[in-house]
């Protein structure tokens, strides 16, 4: 059977180590935000001036990462029932995904829309996980 | 669709783990199968028959309504 493009199974534990790191500072950004002074950026370009600071880039994409590895790497015995599993989960998050996308645009506006575009860049890999893991937990429950 | 994996193992006197071992799945792989929550593949079912020694067809049935 043809096998699916995922990570290998270690990649799941490295997701863990590193999602704790990257969340934290996330937090820290949205919450409070903390920035790291190491990390800003001055250009001058014919004059006009551009500086940002490249902390929330830094966290986004180390979030992604994270939650990219812990979703996608193998399972220790990844057959081709799990990888049935994986696909569906994978759909049922997107269609839920969306179903609370369409919610937040109706009824959030302003700032607080700005939040849940934010939040969702991170939420179909969230939905996913939980959902894969649950169907797992069932899997593994119904078989005992 | 209806099987008889839970019969053929027990003619060959195999576990729900020695079964999955012989044709590299998970055990619980082979339980969603007897259960019926899981339909394998063309090929996973071609396996199982030809390690069974019978037909796909004698291991697999169609339902009503499939």
């Amino acid at each position: 059977m043809k096998k699916l493009p995922l990570l290998p199974h270690y990649y799941r534990q490295i997701g863990c180590i590193l999602f704790v790191p990257f969340l934290a500072l996330g937090i820290a950004y949205m919450a409070f935000d903390y920035t790291i002074p190491w990390l800003n950026y001055r250009m001058d370009p014919g004059g006009i001036e551009f500086s940002t600071n490249f902390t929330d880039e830094l966290a986004a994409v180390g979030l992604i990462a994270s939650f990219v590895m812990i979703a996608f790497s193998r399972e220790k015995i990844e057959d081709e029932a799990i990888q049935f599993f994986r696909l569906e989960a994978l759909q049922w998050a997107v269609w839920v995904n969306y179903a609370i996308l369409v919610l937040c645009i109706l009824f959030c506006y302003g700032g607080l829309f700005f939040s849940v575009m934010t939040f969702n860049l991170f939420t179909v890999l969230i939905i996913f996980i939980i959902r894969f893991r649950f169907v797992l937990y069932q899997y593994n429950k119904a078989s005992i | 669709m209806k099987n008889t994996i839970k019969v053929q193992r027990a003619i060959h006197n195999l576990t729900q783990d020695d079964l999955a071992k012989k044709i590299s799945v998970s055990r619980q792989t082979i339980n969603t199968m007897e259960s019926g929550k899981y339909v394998p593949s063309t090929a996973l079912a071609l396996k199982m028959a030809a390690l069974f020694g019978v037909g796909v067809e004698e291991l697999f049935q169609l339902e009503e309504g499939d």
